[in-house]
């Protein structure tokens, strides 16, 4: 019985609720009650069942030999473990979710790197009262008037002034 | 401000970024004369010299007729003097309210510029802690591992208890049987005793279990008084 019970850990619901993203908080909450309820079942349950009074038995029975009969059976009876049959496929999902989760990390970081490479230049702008229309239209491209589209002043639709 | 330390591609390397114009222009005396001619001539001619150079000027140029004064000069005079009349009075209003158009326009982009800033640092940090989450699958894989485990556990002890009270069951149903068959021997016995014995009773003996009944009762009535 050494490897019956694959060791059951403890599982700090605190920190795992704080991690659950707002749109996803349903699916934990069903996860965390039915949790619950196999945890309440499994405690309710004994772990040993109580052990059969032979003696009594062999006393009060007057068929002989039926219950020497019954207690070698019993005794030879080995119940079988319920085969564990889904852990591989938690541990194929785990995989699974580890390689995404790389992936999303990957795409969050080169994001970041692109927000930082933004900011930097942003920061690093001269002040507005420095500037002329031309480092204006350098700094920010969609100022700049399109002369070729719109070739009377003022070089936008009328709509835009 | 004077201008003369303006140092513009007075070296071989140009300078870049170019620095910033100057906010105001040069100085000028009397709205006309920059101030640098004055500075130029201090040296030499001191404080008056460049009055001097003027006042010579203006008379040689009056004596000799070199600038003839007809109706011309009048209409400059008085046009000149409004003009200036006008700027003196009125110059600082309208240069305030084009500073303050100049400053909604400088106040919006800057506006523009800190909101993106924010933006993007606002950006920032929700991606980091997204990633602070993405971390935290191991809690999911581990409680559905635990789950698993949970069953599992919870089948086997009830595989166990059926198997006990299955076997208890046949145990007590064979003492209930054994207990059933005894007792209603025991009750068909006593109803066989009873019976034998009502029947062996002749009539001879019932008649004389009958006579010493009464010679009894009428023994008794002797002794026994009513209780009133």
């Amino acid at each position: 019985m050494a490897g019956r019970r694959a060791a059951i850990k403890a599982i700090d619901w605190a920190a795992f609720a704080e991690r659950v993203p707002p749109n996803q908080r349903a699916m934990f909450n069903a996860l965390k009650t039915r949790s619950d309820a196999l945890s309440a079942r499994l405690a309710a349950l004994p772990e040993k069942p109580p052990t059969i009074d032979w003696a009594h038995y062999k006393a009060a029975v007057a068929k002989s030999g039926m219950v020497d009969e019954f207690q070698k059976k019993f005794s030879a009876l080995k119940v079988p473990e319920p085969v564990d049959t889904q852990t591989a496929k938690i541990d194929a999902q785990e995989q699974e979710a580890a390689k995404s989760t790389a992936e999303y990390v990957q795409a969050s970081k080169a994001r970041i790197a692109q927000y930082e490479q933004q900011l930097q230049k942003l920061k690093s702008m001269i002040p507005f009262e420095q500037m002329t229309f031309e480092d204006l239209n350098e700094a920010f491209p969609e100022t700049k008037l399109d002369k070729e589209k719109y070739p009377y002043w003022p070089h936008k639709p009328i709509a835009d002034l | 401000v004077l201008h003369v330390t303006r140092p513009l591609h007075t070296t071989q390397q140009r300078l870049a970024p170019l620095p910033p114009l100057p906010e105001k222009g040069g100085e000028v005396r009397h709205g006309l004369i920059p101030e640098e001619f004055f500075q130029f001539l201090y040296p030499k001619t001191g404080v008056t010299g460049p009055y001097m150079l003027g006042t010579g000027l203006l008379l040689y140029l009056l004596s000799k007729e070199i600038y003839v004064i007809n109706h011309e000069t009048v209409a400059a005079a008085c046009i000149l003097s409004v003009i200036i009349y006008g700027i003196k009075k009125y110059g600082a209003d309208v240069a305030a309210f084009a500073d303050k158009l100049n400053e909604e326009k400088m106040a919006k982009a800057l506006a523009v510029k800190t909101e993106a800033i924010k933006g993007l640092e606002t950006a920032i940090e929700e991606e980091k802690k997204e990633q602070w989450r993405v971390e935290g699958r191991k809690y999911l894989f581990d409680a559905k591992r635990n789950n698993i485990a949970m069953l599992l556990e919870t089948n086997y002890r009830e595989r166990l208890l059926t198997v006990y009270n299955e076997v208890k069951k046949r145990l007590d149903y064979q003492v209930a049987m054994q207990n059933l068959k005894r007792q209603k021997e025991q009750d068909y016995m006593i109803q066989w005793v009873e019976k034998n014995v009502i029947q062996s009773i002749t009539p001879q003996q019932q008649k004389e279990s009958i006579a010493k009944c009464i010679l009894d009762l009428k023994a008794l009535s002797k002794t026994a008084q009513a209780a009133v």
